[in-house]
């Protein structure tokens, strides 16, 4: 059979999407469906002095209201770490969009009018917009009183510090060597601040569940990345035993870590639980965008170098703008502060990382977590300090650059690919060091800009289980949790037991996704399908195939050594056995199935800073060429060449595809992505005024380069690809844009303004 | 309370109800619409044809996109009654008996789709776009399809895509 691993076969949900016969939460179609519908504050903080929905109630068509009046549930609060969130708000409103209460109707005209009968009196409190404003001594606290879900557990030189009575709800700290200390060996101390913006996922697809409450089974559907985290926090908060609540998936219109359908979740099962109908929650737009975001980040480091350009030690400070509630946002600051050193040797390394709560939409995981913010800090910071010294920003990386083989930081996983050949290859593609002068309009001008990041990829101590079912007619069924977002998981995990079961891809199946029958995944997130539940899948298949093999060598008398699988068959010394002539035999013509079970998960290890091993690393090195419009500070990207490591590449195409759209997010926030607030709203929640990249913004030339150098724990050395593609193109834009008429930008993104007016103020 | 005036004369106006005839996907068709309905809302919700998708509501995205006439429209953008006398094609009417439109095809062989979201509509605006122009170049194609959003694919592969369906396409003509 030939080889079934680095094949572009046809993806399995291919059909189906373009067709329109896809089913996405949106399509569902359920007996007695309602919609809900949420009211929101408008104020960014403030008590709520007094809620009446009487008037709303009884508006024929209204089926109920929801306010913190009749919100009887086991814990009205949720969040993936910190429990700071209601489901309705209860003494006080935290962001302007924070939702008080919500409203069933027989039709949605109904319930949006029925929302504003509602009547809310507010006392205003001050607003905190601001990290600095947060900061203040007397600023006002956020949240009065947290509960934690859990208290991280870190490893050697990392640190988890409790700020009491603080708006600061995470503060992670990491230090190795003398940490700051070692800066006063210096020959050369250099500091700079960088900003990164808040952006918001946009997934093409809104934010819906659809809730449904029959007796005491609840069933969810939802676009989830984490369908059981998901059912975790459903139990907590309606305390409901795991096995009532069962949360299916459908097709998923793009993820890119937004937390989709949790707090949708949340509020159609609190619904669905007043009127006992099935209730959709839909958000809009516009709601979307007040739902969450990418935290803004503040981002300083301090770096000491020897003359000869060797690093020595580094003092770096992350302060994450976490808004009202923070989702997965301590741990985005945990990993942007493990992150700040970059891919560099820096043996002395002090780094405080902190989340805190303002009035601001909420944030959590975004597509880089944290490693696209840090990555434009260190990059950025990198070439001004080449600049300085005038040493060559390429030869400064690779003077610094870690070696395969070397490890991040101590006791963590070794570099698992050719940092410098990875970046030697880019040098050379991009031309380094020759500049083009050919435009004709002196106004416009040309430079080039190269940025290395890495992040640790695969998440922190991960599990994953699967199931692989040979049936009786040997076609086979595959069972995970990851959850197909588009990037392909479905395709590339059935590919692996296909190779491994020496089958046609035909043959097999894969589930869909139902907590009820799917065995347990922990979250669709930090790249991590192919290289953990890949391997959960592999050992499943595995087992089947053990299982299958030591029934044909019962079934013949022989040894299970001298069998193996071949095209599809079962090889015994030159026989043939189909599957199903085994299992006949085997289990006396009965009809049963084998079932194959795989668990993965990594260890937990103290000697590791982050308390387990990264995964692998995910490679984001970017060399770009842009051109500066001086007169109107206009930044167009004329090349972009990406090169990053898939350790080995099960599905080729695939594996190009989420290089490719990573740059695209990547080029969006490094040009024009950015959330905006006046005063304390946020002013642009739509399509018109918040720009996504477009079919015009790719660069005339862009290509990835990805390297398969076999070092990932996934199946055949795979490594997980979905984020590192974003990691450099905020740097090496910025540093081209440097190169190009010598103004250096510290905050993305590159809105045109913002480039006229640094350009003007340094001419 | 003029407020509550409002809000039944808005139901009154729900309750209008227009006569139209159309084609939908080849075939003769005559509904009843609300005078206030979207067209995006009628697809989905009267006609069952759930392939068309809505995401931004301001026809920026283009995911909603049909063909109306041939041309490629915005369906959030509309109201259902404009229908009345055109000829609409949905995705679900685009693959033909003998399998799969040239476009559908290469949009799966070459990577241009992954949540499949945005899908529909991209494929209807590049079959608007091959049929006003059979053999586009790359830019053609990058300027044509600027009006439709994909988060997922970074476009290349898209424009990778039509690219081929359009070969396949003048070959088999």
């Amino acid at each position: 059979m030939k080889p079934v691993i680095g094949q572009n076969i046809q993806r399995v949900d291919g059909q189906e999407k373009v067709t329109g016969k896809a089913i996405y939460t949106g399509d569902l179609k359920l007996p007695g469906l309602v919609d809900g519908k949420v009211l929101r504050s408008p104020l960014a903080h403030a008590l709520i002095r007094r809620i009446d929905a009487r008037k709303a109630e009884s508006i024929p068509g209204v089926l109920a209201v929801l306010t913190r009046e009749n919100c009887q549930v086991a814990t009205p609060y949720f969040g993936a770490m910190i429990k700071d969130q209601p489901i309705v708000a209860l003494e006080k409103v935290r962001y302007a969009g924070d939702i008080v209460a919500a409203v069933v109707a027989t039709e949605e005209e109904i319930a949006e009018e029925a929302l504003k009968r509602i009547e809310v009196d507010y006392d205003e409190l001050p607003t905190l917009l601001t990290i600095e404003e947060a900061l203040r001594d007397d600023a006002p606290l956020i949240h009065d009183k947290l509960q934690r879900v859990r208290v991280p557990e870190y490893g050697r030189g990392a640190t988890y510090h409790l700020h009491e009575n603080s708006n600061i709800c995470h503060h992670f700290r990491y230090q190795r060597g003398d940490g700051e200390k070692a800066l006063d060996r210096a020959d050369f101390v250099f500091e700079d601040t960088f900003v990164f913006p808040s952006a918001q996922h946009y997934s093409m697809e809104p934010n819906i569940s659809v809730a449904s409450l029959e007796g005491s089974n609840l069933t969810i559907w939802s676009p989830t990345q984490a369908p059981f985290s998901l059912r975790q926090q459903v139990s907590r908060v309606f305390g409901l035993p795991l096995s009532r609540i069962r949360v299916i998936v459908p097709h998923v219109g793009g993820g890119y870590g937004g937390g989709k359908g949790v707090l949708t979740s949340i509020l159609a099962v609190a619904l669905s639980r007043l009127v006992r109908r099935p209730v959709r929650i839909a958000f809009t737009a516009d709601e979307n965008f007040k739902t969450i975001s990418q935290p803004r980040a503040k981002l300083t480091i301090k770096t000491g170098v020897k003359k000869d350009g060797t690093f020595i030690a580094r003092r770096c400070e992350v302060y994450l703008n976490g808004g009202a509630y923070v989702n997965s946002t301590p741990s985005v600051a945990e990993k942007a502060g493990y992150r700040m050193h970059g891919p560099y040797r820096i043996p002395h390394v002090l780094t405080d990382a902190y989340a805190v709560y303002t009035n601001c939409v909420p944030t959590g995981a975004f597509r880089g977590f944290g490693g696209p913010q840090a990555a434009f800090a260190y990059e950025s910071h990198l070439d001004m300090i080449a600049h300085r010294m005038k040493i060559d920003a390429v030869e400064l990386r690779m003077k610094n650059l870690l070696d395969k083989g070397e490890e991040f930081a101590p006791g963590d996983t070794p570099i698992d690919c050719d940092l410098k050949g990875a970046l030697k290859w880019l040098a050379e593609t991009i031309e380094w060091g020759k500049k083009d002068f050919s435009p004709k309009d002196p106004r416009i001008k040309r430079g080039k800009g190269i940025a290395c990041g890495v992040k640790d990829g695969g998440g922190t101590a991960k599990s994953a289980n699967a199931m692989v079912k040979i049936l009786i007619d040997g076609s086979v069924l595959l069972s995970f949790g990851s959850v197909e977002i588009g990037q392909g998981v479905r395709t590339a995990l059935l590919q692996v037991v296909a190779q491994e079961l020496s089958i046609a891809p035909e043959r097999i199946q894969v589930a869909e996704l139902d907590t009820q029958y799917t065995p347990f995944d922990q979250a669709t997130n930090a790249s991590s399908a192919t290289s953990i539940t890949g391997q959960a899948v592999q050992r499943a298949a595995r087992d089947a195939r053990e299982q299958l093999l030591s029934a044909a060598a019962s079934v013949l008398g022989t040894q299970r050594s001298g069998l193996s699988l071949e095209d599809g068959v079962i090889i015994s010394q030159g026989r043939s056995l189909t599957f199903q002539e085994v299992m006949r035999q085997y289990f006396d013509d009965t009809e049963p199935e084998i079932v194959g079970k795989g668990f993965f998960k990594f260890p937990r290890d103290d000697r590791i800073p982050l308390g387990s091993p990264s995964p692998f690393w995910e490679i984001g090195f970017g060399a770009t060429e842009v051109e500066v419009d001086e007169l109107t500070g206009g930044v167009k990207i004329l090349k972009y060449v990406s090169v990053t490591d898939a350790g080995k590449m099960i599905h080729p195409l695939q594996c190009r595809g989420q290089d490719e759209g990573a740059v695209l997010f990547g080029i969006g926030q490094a040009l024009f992505e950015e959330l905006v607030y006046k005063e304390t709203r946020l002013i642009n929640p739509n399509l018109v005024d918040y720009r996504l990249p477009r079919f015009r913004d790719l660069p005339q030339s862009f290509s990835t380069h990805i390297l398969e150098e076999g070092g990932g724990p996934g199946p055949y050395g795979a490594k997980g690809m979905g984020e590192g593609g974003i990691l450099a193109v905020a740097p090496a834009v910025c540093n081209a844009v440097h190169n190009a008429i010598g103004v250096r930008i510290q905050e993305v993104p590159l809105k045109g303004e913002r480039v006229w007016k640094a350009a003007v103020r340094n001419p | 309370m003029p407020q509550e005036s409002r809000f039944e004369g808005d139901s009154r106006m729900n309750q209008l109800l227009l006569p139209i005839r159309f084609r939908m996907n080849g075939q003769e068709c005559r509904a009843e619409v609300k005078s206030n309905e979207l067209l995006v809302d009628f697809i989905r919700n009267h006609l069952g044809l759930t392939g068309t998708k809505r995401s931004c509501d301001m026809e920026i995205c283009g995911t909603c996109t049909v063909l109306l006439n041939g041309e490629a429209v915005s369906s959030c953008g509309m109201f259902a009654f404009e229908l009345n006398g055109k000829e609409l094609l949905t995705i679900e009417g685009l693959a033909r008996n003998d399998g799969l439109h040239p476009l559908q095809e290469s949009f799966v062989e070459c990577g241009g789709l992954q949540c499949g979201f945005c899908t529909p509509g991209m494929i209807l605006l590049a079959k608007a776009l091959l049929d006003e122009n059979p053999n586009p170049t790359w830019k053609e194609i990058q300027e044509y399809m600027d009006t439709n959003f994909c988060r997922c694919t970074g476009y290349q592969m898209i424009i990778e895509s039509i690219l081929e369906a359009a070969k396949k396409m003048r070959e088999a003509s």
